[in-house]
C-alpha cells in the first residue's frame, strides 16, 4: 500500500492554513442567521420577565439591572430597544422562534431551560454563589461574543451594584 | 507432550517489546492530558465532545495492551495447560468492541444534532486578562490532541508488526490517523466561525464514521482470531506466508507419503496440528520428531506443531 497520507496530510495543512487566515478576519465569528447585523442601527428585541432585583417591572420600560446593561448595550450598536413582557416559557419559545433577539429575567447558569434552544452568555456577575447570564438566539455567535464583550468590560461596575 | 514455551517472545524481539511497553505507557498518559485539555475547551460543541470521546477511548487498547502484556507472559500450568497467550486476542477484542461501540453512538448522537438543526453557541473566554472567542481555544485544543498522537503512531507501528501485536497494530493505526480526524474537528470549528453552524455536527459524523470503520474491521478480525481462523499477517490481514512454508516443509520430508494440517493464532503465537500419512514406518516416531522440531525452528510465532499419523486422510484434506 502507497503511503499517500503525507501528501494528503500537507494538502489538509493548507487548506486548515488558509481557513484559519480567513478567521483572522475582523468579522469573526459569524452569525449563521445575521442577529448582530439586524440589530446594529436597528432594533434590538429584548424578551424581559420580572424578577427582582435584576428585572423590575416598570412603565412604559422595565427597570433594575438588566434592563439597564441592555439599555446601555444597545447604545453601543445604535439600535433602539423593543420589549416585549412575557414568562419565561413564553420567552425561551420565542427565542427559539428568533421572534426577541435577547432575553433577561435574573437568569443564573443552573437554569433549567440551559438544554432548550437558547444561547447563554457567559455568567457576568457571581452574586449569593449564582452566576448570572443572558439568554440569546441559540448559535449567533457573533452577538454572543459581542455581548459578552460589553459585560466583560462592565464587570467591576456591575459587581459593585450588586453588592448588599 | 512438549511443555508450550515459557517465553512470549525470543530474545530479540525482547527490547522491542519493551519499547513498545514504555511507549504505550507514554500513550496512556498523553491520551489523559489530551482528553482533559478537549474537555476543558468543549463549550457545547459536537465536534469537541466527539473529539472528546475519542480521546477517551483511545485509552481502551494502550490499557488494554498494559494489562494483557502482565498475563501472557505466565507459564502454562496445571489449570491453563495452553498458557496464557490468548489474553492478547481478548485484549484485542476489548479494544475493537469500545471502538465499534462508541463509533456507532457517536453517528446517532451527530446525525441527530443535525436533524434537529442544533446550532452551537460558542462564546468568548477569558484568558489571562484577555477575552477571547472560545473557538481559538478549541482549535489549541485540538493540535494538541493530534500532533503527538500522529508521532506515537508512527513509532508504534514497525514495533506491532516485529511482535505480531495486533491490539498494538490497531492502536498505532488509529493514532496515526488521528491527524484526518484532527483536520476535520478544526475546519468544524473554523466553519462555526464563518457561520456555518451545520459545519460542527457533519465534522463529528465524518470523525465518528471513520471510528465505526475501524472499529467494525478490528472487531471483525478479533473474532475471526477467536474462532480459530488462519493466521493472518497483522498488517494485511493477509494468510501468512509461514503457512506455506509450513506446507513446503512437510511435502519435503521423504517419510511423508500423504499430508494434511491446520493452524491457528493463539495471541501472538501459532499452534498447529499436521496429520500424515507415512510413507514407511521405521524410525516414525524419530521423523516425527525431527520434522515437528523443523516446523517450529521456522519462525518464533509456530511455538507448537504436533504431529499425528493416520492411516489415511479424509477425501477432502488431502494436500
Amino acid at each position: 500500500m502507497p503511503d499517500c497520507s503525507l501528501s494528503k496530510l500537507s494538502a489538509s495543512v493548507v487548506l486548515l492554513a488558509w481557513a484559519l487566515l480567513l478567521s483572522a478576519c475582523s468579522d469573526f465569528p459569524k452569525d449563521p442567521a445575521k442577529t448582530l447585523k439586524k440589530v446594529e442601527n436597528g432594533t434590538l428585541v429584548v424578551g424581559y420577565s420580572e424578577n427582582p432585583p435584576w428585572v423590575v417591572q416598570g412603565s412604559p420600560e422595565p427597570t433594575g439591572i438588566e434592563p439597564a446593561l441592555v439599555k446601555a448595550f444597545a447604545q453601543t450598536l445604535h439600535a433602539r430597544v423593543q420589549w416585549r413582557k412575557g414568562t419565561e416559557q413564553t420567552l425561551f419559545e420565542d427565542l427559539e422562534k428568533r421572534k426577541i433577539d435577547l432575553l433577561i429575567a435574573g437568569l443564573t447558569d443552573e437554569s433549567p431551560w440551559k438544554n432548550e434552544k437558547a444561547g447563554f452568555t457567559r455568567p457576568f456577575v457571581e452574586h449569593r454563589k449564582k452566576k448570572h447570564v443572558m439568554a440569546t438566539i441559540q448559535g449567533e455567535n457573533a452577538f454572543v461574543v459581542r455581548l459578552e464583550e460589553f459585560l466583560y468590560q462592565r464587570e467591576a461596575a456591575i459587581a459593585q451594584r450588586t453588592q448588599p | 507432550m512438549k511443555k508450550l514455551a515459557q517465553f512470549e517472545f525470543p530474545p530479540e524481539l525482547v527490547p522491542d517489546f519493551e519499547k513498545a511497553k514504555r511507549l504505550e505507557w507514554i500513550t496512556i498518559a498523553y491520551f489523559i492530558s489530551s482528553a482533559l485539555v478537549i474537555f476543558l475547551a468543549m463549550g457545547n460543541s459536537q465536534t469537541m465532545k466527539t473529539a472528546w470521546y475519542d480521546d477517551v477511548l483511545s485509552l481502551t487498547p494502550p490499557i488494554a495492551f498494559q494489562v494483557a502484556s502482565r498475563v501472557f507472559m505466565k507459564a502454562p500450568n496445571k489449570q491453563f495447560p495452553y498458557g496464557y497467550h490468548r489474553v492478547a486476542n481478548i485484549a484485542y477484542l476489548c479494544s475493537a468492541v469500545a471502538l465499534f461501540a462508541l463509533g456507532a453512538f457517536l453517528v446517532i448522537d451527530s446525525t441527530l444534532s443535525l436533524v434537529k438543526t442544533e446550532h452551537p453557541t460558542i462564546g468568548t473566554v477569558i484568558v489571562g486578562g484577555h477575552q477571547i472567542w472560545l473557538g481559538y481555544l478549541m482549535i489549541a485544543a485540538l493540535l494538541w490532541s493530534t500532533i503527538p498522537s500522529v508521532i506515537l503512531g508512527r513509532k508504534k507501528l514497525p514495533l506491532a508488526k516485529h511482535l505480531h501485536e495486533k491490539n498494538l497494530y490497531t492502536d498505532a493505526d488509529m493514532n496515526k490517523a488521528d491527524w484526518m480526524s484532527g483536520i476535520a474537528a478544526m475546519l468544524g470549528i473554523v466553519g462555526i466561525g464563518l457561520g456555518w453552524w451545520w459545519a460542527d455536527s457533519a465534522a463529528a459524523l465524518l470523525i465518528s464514521v471513520d471510528i465505526v470503520h475501524d472499529g467494525f474491521t478490528s472487531l471483525k478480525q478479533a473474532v475471526f482470531d477467536l474462532m480459530d481462523q488462519i493466521p493472518k499477517t497483522v498488517a494485511t490481514e493477509q494468510p501468512d506466508p509461514l503457512l506455506e512454508q509450513v506446507r513446503e516443509t512437510l511435502a519435503g520430508q521423504s517419510w511423508v507419503k500423504d499430508f494434511s494440517f491446520r493452524m491457528r493464532e493463539c495471541g501472538h503465537i501459532y499452534l498447529g496440528e499436521g496429520f500424515v500419512v507415512p510413507a514407511q514406518e521405521e524410525n516414525l516416531i524419530q521423523h516425527i520428531a525431527n520434522t515437528a522440531q523443523t516446523i517450529e525452528q521456522l519462525n518464533w510465532r509456530i511455538q507448537e506443531f504436533v504431529i499425528t499419523p493416520v492411516p489415511e486422510l479424509p477425501d477432502d484434506e488431502s494436500a
